[in-house]
């Protein structure tokens, strides 16, 4: 197992390495200067020659890439064009309400998703499995911003019940403010006993969370029933059948523990997804997180932003990834010989 | 080669007029039509046939395993003189592992690939006899010695993939006599095995047989398999039943026409080699449709009564039971017993 | 990104009566033929839409300021926005985007990463180290992650787009087709080809291609639906087509400040994207049943 991990993390290194230099040349295709953009419209050429030379940018395109390695390393990811603070900053000042979110929708998705892919396996053919499927189907199709707009018609505009938008009612602030503890409001009103400011928090979060479970669902629900028809078809379950083993224990335990590797992929697949369809709900219900900030950045042409959330998003990714795979080989222990 | 046991009282698996059939989308196939057998105490008898002859589908249905497309009728099938036909899902799961137990043809993938061996056979105990801990720990250790396992308490904590096809059948055996069953049905235990490895199981299964005393139906296509380790035969075609007789009765003087075509299709190696014998023809598609015997249209001694009558099972002078009218007719054979 | 097909393909000349069959399949499931004639529909409008719109004109921004914000009646089923234009129009005329973005991008990432894969894949060695060791860096990228930077750097519009969108997918189907070739060339006809000498050229073309079709047809139909997703969200943040193009996701975006009152500018266009992308995941479905007899309940 050992071996594995180190396999596998020796690989993701290379992986990092690779994503870092696919960034920095993405910033280097833009056609237009960055040391202009950097010091403003009213500079003067000899102004933006000076800067030039501060950023390395006459450097040879090797030196720039190992300056870039270096820099990011040592935790300097530039600065943001457009807020003039750095940009590793920025991001890890966004990034709690972003997990919050991401952890909110995938403690949603990933039971649904599994319990409704069992179901459907268990019942294959009967009304059950029909209509799990069609849930499945278009939780795939819906996209995340539509979804995220009806749902602001549905239970604000036409029930009232839920909040348009935000994290937190503005009136909060003053009536019972949240101490910062990690950053996540959830986590922190919680852990302080702030019980009004708990419940405005998960008030808030439903939305946005059910919003962006809704691909997942689907993804999961259906990669689940697939690998458990997989995984009851198998002559184990029908030896251990044949030893008058409980119907309910050979389906929940001996047949998932199969079928969960190729969920574990899927599951892999979701949170890639999040990372990325986290923006399109953060902005739908102006979820102040790195999504939003994405989203203003590259509207912006804020390119230091840019690649450095690229950058950030490709290394989760390699994380997940990483994990997924240890996960697996955990599972199944055929694996660890790959 | 075992000789045949004395008459004894109560038969352990006593089957009359079996008869399965299987609904597929658009019409009923017929697997079995007719079967009866009668399995001593402390007998092995063979259940020797070609593919799809029904000798699988008949194991199966000593333990209820056939899928629900599965349509079963016997005017009886009792198991240690309990009926069988009407059984709960709970009572067939109370039975399953402990009066009867089946071996399997494919050890490789009848064991779950993630669990240990260990935690398989842990998890049948726990399920019949409440055994847990030390004492399942010690039986486990127990039933694996005696199926000649080198080192057992390796191959406890080892998965499937880690053992070869011996070992792995090995351990199939000792799961099925955890629970001590009085009768074990082995679907072609040997078939997937090399031709020594195959050798060293059936010794095993025989001296097993010797020091535990339970009865075996071993089904198998191979007639060498059968003169080795059966005491009785029963000889089956397109889901009938053609010839039941002692081991060596039935290789000296076979009766039915359809086993004096099998023995003589083995080829010979120390005869000057001809041709090889072979029975012109192949086995009928759908045996429920068959007016008459079965094998009539491959049979060079067919006559008239053939293509209208299907012949019973009928007892010859030497104990054999045929089915077959010009057999019967030539014996001059006493009434049939049933 | 929706989950890649990747098991064994049967052989599709084995199979006879593929029409029969698929006509059988389409009978019995109900939500199948749903699909396809959601499709038909999606694809009459994108073709002749201009003709069958009741006012294609409102298409190029032409503007009617005496029918603002008018909610669905007869007159008009899908409303006006703010500039008097036909909502129905409009999303009739944004099938005809929605399809060819589609198109072009699985188009291309088949065109590009089919052949590369499957090289990769036949040949082993270097060569498929080298081309997997590429696809791999390319999908270190959570979707939609790279197609967002490419277009940030290159500047927002319809065609920018799509060439990132080209860029994010062809790796998936590289792999795909990598794995196809990989499994294909052990399979016994193929050993035996070999083995009796025939060309290498002959055998991909008579045995692995054929053979490969099945899976990535499969894909590229919900593909198809998967960038229709993708595009829509580029566009719905402003990355994608330009204003007053009648693209779905930059309707979606346009209608979103006045979501509370006029609802029916930012809905229809989303349900055009929902259906639409719906249909081809149904359809990919029933292919993926067809092709795979495994997958048959």
């Amino acid at each position: 197992m050992i071996r594995f991990l180190l396999r596998r993390l020796t690989s993701s290194l290379f992986v990092l390495a690779g994503v870092s230099v696919i960034t920095f040349w993405l910033a280097r295709l833009i056609p237009s200067d960055v040391a202009a953009i950097y010091i403003g419209p009213r500079a003067r050429p000899e102004q933006i020659e000076r800067v030039r030379e501060q950023l390395g940018l006459n450097e040879g395109l090797i030196t720039q890439y190992l300056v870039y390695m270096r820099d990011m390393l040592a935790g300097d990811w530039g600065s943001s064009i457009a807020t003039k603070r750095p940009v590793l900053d920025e991001i890890l000042l966004r990034l709690p309400a972003t997990l919050e979110l991401i952890v909110a929708a995938m403690l949603i998705a990933l039971p649904v998703g599994l319990v409704l892919g069992m179901l459907s396996a268990r019942w294959q053919g009967r009304p059950i499995d029909m209509g799990v499927r069609i849930v499945s189907i278009v939780g795939v199709s819906l996209p995340a911003f539509f979804l995220g707009l009806l749902l602001q018609i549905l239970f604000f505009r036409s029930l009232d019940v839920l909040p348009l938008s935000g994290r937190v009612d503005s009136d909060l602030r003053f009536v019972s403010p949240i101490d910062t503890v990690t950053g996540v409001y959830i986590v922190d009103a919680a852990v302080t006993g702030n019980w009004s400011a708990l419940r405005d928090v998960a008030w808030h979060l439903i939305l946005p969370a059910i919003t962006l479970a809704a691909y997942p669902i689907g993804l999961i629900s259906r990669m689940t029933r697939s690998a458990m028809l997989e995984s009851l078809g198998k002559d184990y379950i029908r030896m251990a059948r044949a030893y008058g083993l409980r119907e309910r224990y050979i389906v929940s335990r001996l047949a998932l523990r199969n079928a969960m590797v190729p969920v574990l992929t899927v599951i892999g697949l979701t949170l890639a997804y999040l990372l990325t369809g986290t923006f399109f709900v953060e902005i739908v219900f102006n979820w102040p997180g790195l999504g939003t900030f994405a989203v203003r950045s590259i509207l912006a042409t804020d390119y230091p932003a840019i690649m450095g959330i690229a950058l950030f998003g490709a290394a989760a990714y390699v994380v997940i990834n990483l994990v997924v795979d240890l996960a697996q080989a955990w599972v199944d222990p055929r694996i660890r010989l790959t | 080669m075992v000789t045949p046991p004395g008459p004894v009282s109560e038969p352990v698996l006593r089957i009359r007029d079996l008869r399965v059939r299987f609904r597929t989308p658009g019409r009923r196939v017929t697997a079995v039509s007719g079967i009866d057998l009668d399995v001593g105490q402390g007998e092995i008898l063979g259940v020797v046939g070609e593919t799809g002859c029904g000798k699988t589908v008949t194991g199966l249905s000593v333990l209820g395993l056939l899928p629900d497309t599965a349509e079963v009728e016997a005017a009886e099938l009792r198991l240690l003189g309990r009926d069988l036909t009407s059984l709960t899902d709970d009572q067939w799961r109370g039975l399953r592992g402990t009066d009867v137990a089946m071996v399997f043809q494919n050890p490789t993938g009848s064991f779950n690939p993630v669990f240990t061996i260990g935690a398989q056979m842990r998890d049948v105990l726990a399920a019949h006899d409440g055994l847990k801990g030390r004492a399942a720990a010690a039986r486990i250790h127990e039933v694996l010695t005696a199926c000649a396992m080198p080192d057992p308490d390796r191959v406890i904590g080892s998965y499937p993939h880690q053992l070869s096809g011996g070992m792995l059948q090995r351990a199939m055996l000792a799961l099925a006599l955890l629970s001590r069953p009085k009768l074990l049905v082995a679907d072609e235990p040997t078939t997937a095995l090399d031709v020594t490895i195959a050798a060293q199981i059936l010794e095993l299964i025989l001296g097993l047989q010797r020091e535990m005393g339970f009865s075996v139906l071993f089904i198998t296509h191979d007639l060498g398999v059968v003169r080795r380790v059966c005491s009785r035969v029963a000889v089956l075609y397109a889901g009938r039943v053609v010839e039941t007789a002692g081991t060596a009765d039935l290789f000296r003087a076979p009766q039915h026409p359809y086993t004096r075509g099998l023995i003589a299709a083995v080829p010979r190696t120390h005869r000057a080699a001809g041709a090889l014998a072979t029975i012109r023809g192949s086995v009928p598609p759908d045996p429920g449709a068959i007016v008459g015997c079965a094998f009539r249209e491959r049979c060079e001694l067919a006559i008239e009564r053939c293509a209208t009558e299907r012949p019973e099972l009928r007892s010859l002078v030497g104990g054999q039971r045929v089915a077959c009218h010009v057999a019967t007719d030539e014996a001059g054979a006493t009434v049939a017993e049933r | 990104m929706a989950a890649t097909y990747n098991q064994l393909p049967s052989v599709i000349s084995e199979r006879p009566g593929f029409a029969r069959r698929a006509a059988r399949a389409i009978a019995h499931d109900w939500l199948a033929l749903f699909g396809l004639v959601i499709i038909a529909v999606v694809v009459v409008a994108a073709l002749i839409g201009p003709l069958l719109a009741p006012s294609p004109g409102d298409g190029a921004g032409v503007i009617n300021v005496d029918e603002r914000m008018l909610p669905p009646s007869l007159a008009y089923p899908f409303g006006t926005d703010w500039l008097g234009r036909d909502m129905l129009t409009r999303v009739i005329l944004g099938a005809r985007i929605a399809l060819q973005v589609s198109l072009i991008v699985v188009g291309l990432a088949i065109l590009i990463g089919v052949p590369l894969g499957a090289i990769a894949g036949y040949r082993r060695g270097w060569l498929d180290g080298l081309i997997m060791r590429i696809t791999d860096l390319f999908l270190a990228f959570p979707p939609l992650l790279l197609a967002m930077a490419i277009v940030a750097a290159l500047g927002p519009g319809l065609q920018n787009a799509t060439l990132a969108l080209v860029v994010s997918w062809w790796p998936w189907y590289a792999r795909l087709a990598r794995g196809l070739a990989v499994s294909l060339r052990e399979w016994p006809f193929v050993d035996a080809s070999r083995a009796m000498g025939i060309r290498e050229s002959s055998i991909i073309l008579r045995h692995i291609v054929p053979n490969s079709l099945g899976p990535i047809v499969v894909q590229a139909t919900i593909d198809i639906g998967t960038v229709i997703l993708a595009a829509g969200g580029l566009a719905f943040i402003g990355l994608g087509a330009r204003p007053p193009a009648p693209d779905w996701g930059l309707m979606v975006a346009e209608g979103r400040q006045y979501i509370l009152e006029q609802w029916w500018l930012s809905t229809f266009p989303g349900l055009a994207i929902f259906f639409t992308v719906l249909a081809f995941n149904l359809v990919g479905d029933l292919l993926l049943r067809l092709l795979d007899p495994r997958q048959e309940d």
